[in-house]
């Protein structure tokens, strides 16, 4: 395609003095802050709650996009097993606010801990193999913990974990079912703070790591650059992010299953990576917003959802690599 | 003098095929040590065993006389003083030429994860310093003037240049140069003759691959023959030039004796 | 835990074992194969396998016009009507295996696409083609009438006796009909391609190939006709695997692909991948090992057996029992 979408805009961004720079910020973040106000506009999904929606799959599938795609996108690794650390996430959030009196807050925390172990856990070992390896193994994860959590009746086992506390009165938002207001400017907070995080990252070390491992591994080692160590850091964070995203969503489900973390949401998140532009933070986002958001809105195209996805994944491969808002091609800097 | 690097007995082979034989070197600190030897002869294999691609069947590999670096792991091999260009160019094509070697840099760097994130002092100190050392780098090579542009865009001569600028980033003590004038014309090659010089003068010692003959005689110090694995010489360029030995493992022909 | 079953029944399990271990053995090969020529995972031989069981089913409710309550057939009317089923079988998987060669790889490999993409084009045919079956089958599983009886060959139910206070079981044994001549015909397919590869002209461009890409075609290969010619062959395998498969356990659903395509994958990385007889010894391991695992642990850990066997070969032993390494850095 003649025009690369993303340097256009980063071309503007980067001719903007900074106060133009802060009002587009301040623009968009306010934009997408109100967003669950426009339920009764063209963007109603028909059957789902818009503002449920908006929440999940919207809101965290752009989660997860994002941190999957520091794990593929930035760092080139393929983990097929993504919402593993989703699960492990949203137990956390079950088992913990069905049999304690912690709250969301203080769950929280806990959650992203556990998740983060579990990716440095699975990390160590494997991210000695190469690309291929790679991906069945962490496939497997993903499919073991589900099958664990499957046949493991002291929590629950198909039936699940029900009656999940919703969080606490925050300020004066209320977290409830029909209002699920709260739950979206949570994720949303979420949100900003794995872009805010991202950015920081990309520019300094760990960004210039992960870049040198995606482009040439080998040569990343015989330069100096610890690839072991950055491989892991890119696993436990996008763990992180991943648990953080498994304990909003317990929460608000109120209802964990294992049907409910299967290889189909790994494949789902990869495809938002994919679809919207390996590597790059807002191709990620648009490519999750697209494919989370359209099929809740078309609603005759929901049933063949996975289907679509399926050829997604094959057609941009083919036609459109790196995605519909590609990873920069112009020379924008990798430092500060 | 010091030995910078050390092969004693190196012996590696792969399966069935003995790639070096027994191999004795070693490089005394500011020289210019070329290897030649006829393709296959087991030059590469030399620096993929000195960097830790593989690690050697026998024998020993020491560093400045005080660190055996077989069995260390790669990127502590570059920490120690160690860096290397490759045959075929190898650059991070997707970033630019001050990235890569701003990345190569990163190795003395002592912050880490959480310092980066977090912008501590120490983190945006090392980032300033690592930047303006890589732009110095850039400029003592000579290609500063596309220091933002992305590696895989640069002419070649350009790209050679930037393995080299890549390789120094990381503060080496010994600098491996695998066949830098590949594909260069007789002047770059003179102008890479006169920067390599250049490189050691600065206290750089250097190993270097090539198989323009000129461009060797002009700037080693000393020479060493591999030929199937084995060293058959090891001298001054002049007496490395008429040795019998060199001249048939090249020609394949006794040499005339008048 | 329970040990006891396995003792008591150690030889029975074991034919079991074996039996489903040359079904993983021949869907081994279709991985084993095309890593061997594209150095590629081909998530999609676990559909294309799905495809074969269905393709069985079909030829003999559809074309043969049998219905699951029909009676056992004899004689010549069950060699022909067993030989068709597996011939389309075959046929469907070695054509479907062609065409996601053609759609899917074939021009991420002329553009030099990294694996990473390769990879994930592969993970979206499997899915496509997984969805595909799911929507028209309505999840709805598939049985196969049963065409050849379940005959026991040999039948002994085990005994026991005792030595002093301790026990000692004899295990019990039987052969079935099924069970051997799914055996049998594994063994002559599998030594097939072996002599296939070995021999012939396209056999040894398919070894020059897995060998150096490059050098191949240097020496005059076409590479498209061998890579083709390799999917071809690798479709053959896994349309006789399910063809056996359906045989013996007599249905399918659209999800039959995955734990079993995981299975003989495993089975590959086991006996080293892109190695055709390490495939052979990977398939009878791997099977033996998971119907003990299964009746130790339990049937629903089965999945999980592979999986931790494959992990634990990637870690250890990532040559596999005779393959290539996996992890050289390419400097």
């Amino acid at each position: 395609m003649a025009i690369n979408i993303r340097d256009k805009g980063a071309e503007i961004w980067e001719r903007s003095p900074k106060p133009a720079r802060v009002a587009i910020a301040s623009l968009t973040m306010i934009f997408a802050i109100c967003l669950p106000f426009f339920g009764g506009t063209f963007l109603n999904t028909p059957i789902s709650s818009y503002e449920a929606v908006l929440v999940y799959p919207v809101g965290l599938f752009v989660l997860m996009a994002l941190g999957l795609n520091i794990v593929v996108g930035k760092s080139g690794l393929l983990d097929l097993g993504y919402v593993a650390f989703f699960a492990i996430g949203a137990y956390t959030m079950a088992i913990l606010g069905t049999t304690t009196s912690l709250n969301f807050w203080e769950i929280m925390p806990i959650g992203i801990g556990l998740a983060m172990i579990s990716g440095v856990i699975l990390g160590l070992p494997t991210l000695r193999l190469r690309g291929d390896y790679l991906a069945i193994v962490t496939l497997g994860f993903g499919e073991i913990v589900r099958i664990v959590a499957l046949n493991t009746m002291a929590i629950g086992g198909p039936n699940g974990i029900a009656n999940i506390p919703t969080p606490p009165k925050f300020l004066s938002l209320e977290y409830t079912l029909q209002n699920q207001k709260a739950y979206y400017w949570t994720v949303l907070a979420l949100i900003f703070l794995v872009i805010w995080m991202i950015r920081r990252l990309s520019t300094r070390r760990p960004g210039r790591a992960w870049e040198s491992i995606r482009q040439d591994e080998d040569v990343a080692d015989l330069m100096g650059v610890r690839t072991l160590k950055y491989k892991i850091w890119a696993f436990a964070i996008g763990a992180a992010i991943g648990g953080a995203g498994g304990v909003v969503f317990a929460a608000k489900s109120m209802f964990v299953a294992p049907e409910m973390f299967t290889l189909n949401t790994s494949i789902l998140i990869l495809a938002c990576v994919v679809f919207g532009g390996m590597g790059n933070i807002w191709g990620v986002i648009t490519g999750a917003i697209i494919l989370a958001y359209l099929p809740e809105r078309i609603r005759f195209i929901s049933d063949a959802r996975l289907l679509i996805f399926g050829l997604t994944l094959v057609v941009m491969m083919n036609l459109r690599a790196d995605g519909i808002l590609p990873r920069k091609k112009r020379e924008k800097s990798l430092t500060s | 003098m010091k030995k910078v690097i050390e092969l004693k007995g190196v012996t590696m082979q792969f399966g069935g095929v003995t790639a070096l034989n027994d191999v004795n070197l070693h490089v005394n600190e500011g020289e210019i040590l070329a290897l030649i030897g006829p393709n296959g002869a087991g030059k590469t294999t030399v620096f993929n065993v000195i960097t830790g691609v593989y690690k050697p069947t026998k024998g020993d590999i020491v560093f400045n006389e005080e660190l055996s670096v077989v069995g260390k792991k790669r990127w502590q091999i570059t920490e120690a003083g160690i860096a290397r260009t490759f045959q075929n160019v190898r650059l991070f094509g997707e970033m630019t030429a001050l990235e890569n070697v701003i990345t190569a840099g990163d190795v003395r760097s002592k912050s880490g994860f959480v310092g980066s994130l977090f912008g501590l002092p120490r983190s945006r100190r090392e980032e300033k310093a690592n930047r303006e050392k890589a732009m110095e780098l850039l400029k003592f090579l000579g290609i500063d003037h596309v220091a933002h542009k992305l590696g895989k865009n640069l002419p070649y001569g350009d790209q050679r240049r930037l393995e080299i600028a890549r390789a120094l980033g990381t503060q080496p003590k010994l600098l491996l140069l695998d066949e830098p004038a590949a594909g260069f014309n007789p002047s770059e090659k003179v102008a890479l003759a006169e920067t390599i010089k250049k490189i050691r003068d600065a206290g750089y010692t250097i190993l270097l691959i090539e198989h323009d003959m000129s461009l060797i005689m002009g700037i080693s110090d000393r020479v060493a023959v591999l030929d199937f694995g084995t060293k058959i010489a090891d001298d001054s360029p002049q007496v490395v030039q008429n040795d019998a030995r060199v001249i048939e493992a090249y020609l394949g022909v006794p040499a005339d004796a008048s | 835990m329970d040990f006891s079953v396995l003792v008591d029944q150690f030889f029975a399990l074991t034919i079991d074992g074996i039996a489903l271990g040359f079904i993983y053995s021949l869907i081994a090969l279709g991985y084993t194969m095309v890593y061997g020529v594209l150095r590629l995972i081909n998530f999609a031989n676990s559909e294309v396998f799905m495809l074969g069981t269905f393709a069985t089913i079909i030829t003999s409710k559809n074309i043969f016009g049998y219905a699951d309550d029909t009676e056992p057939l004899t004689g010549m009317k069950l060699v022909y009507t067993l030989l068709a089923c597996m011939l389309v079988s075959m046929l469907v998987c070695a054509i479907t295996g062609v065409l996601v060669e053609i759609v899917a790889y074939r021009r991420l490999r002329k553009t030099g696409s990294n694996r990473l993409t390769t990879l994930i084009s592969a993970i979206g045919v499997s899915i496509v083609i997984s969805e595909t079956v799911r929507i028209l089958t309505s999840s709805a599983p598939a049985n196969n009438p049963r065409l050849l009886d379940k005959i026991y060959l040999v039948s002994y139910a085990g005994t026991e006796f005792y030595i002093g206070s301790v026990r000692i079981p004899v295990s019990a044994f039987e052969v079935r009909l099924d069970t051997l001549l799914v055996i049998i015909f594994a063994i002559l397919l599998l030594f097939a391609v072996d002599r296939f590869v070995k021999n012939t002209r396209l056999g040894k461009g398919i070894r020059a190939v897995s060998m150096s890409e490059q050098n191949s075609q240097l020496m005059g290969v076409n590479l498209n006709k061998v890579i083709s010619s390799t999917f071809f062959i690798a479709g053959l395998m896994t349309g006789a695997a399910a063809f056996f498969y359906t045989t013996v356990y007599e249905s399918t659903k659209f999800n039959v692909g995955f734990e079993l395509g995981l299975a003989a994958f495993t089975a590959a990385v086991l006996g080293g991948i892109g190695n055709i007889r390490g495939a052979f010894f990977g398939g009878i391991a791997l099977g033996i090992l998971e119907i003990y695992a299964a009746t130790v642990f339990g049937t629903q850990w089965k999945a999980v057996t592979a999986f931790v066997v494959l992990v634990l070969v990637l870690l250890f032993k990532p040559n596999g029992l005779f393959g290539e390494s996996l992890q050289q850095a390419r400097v």
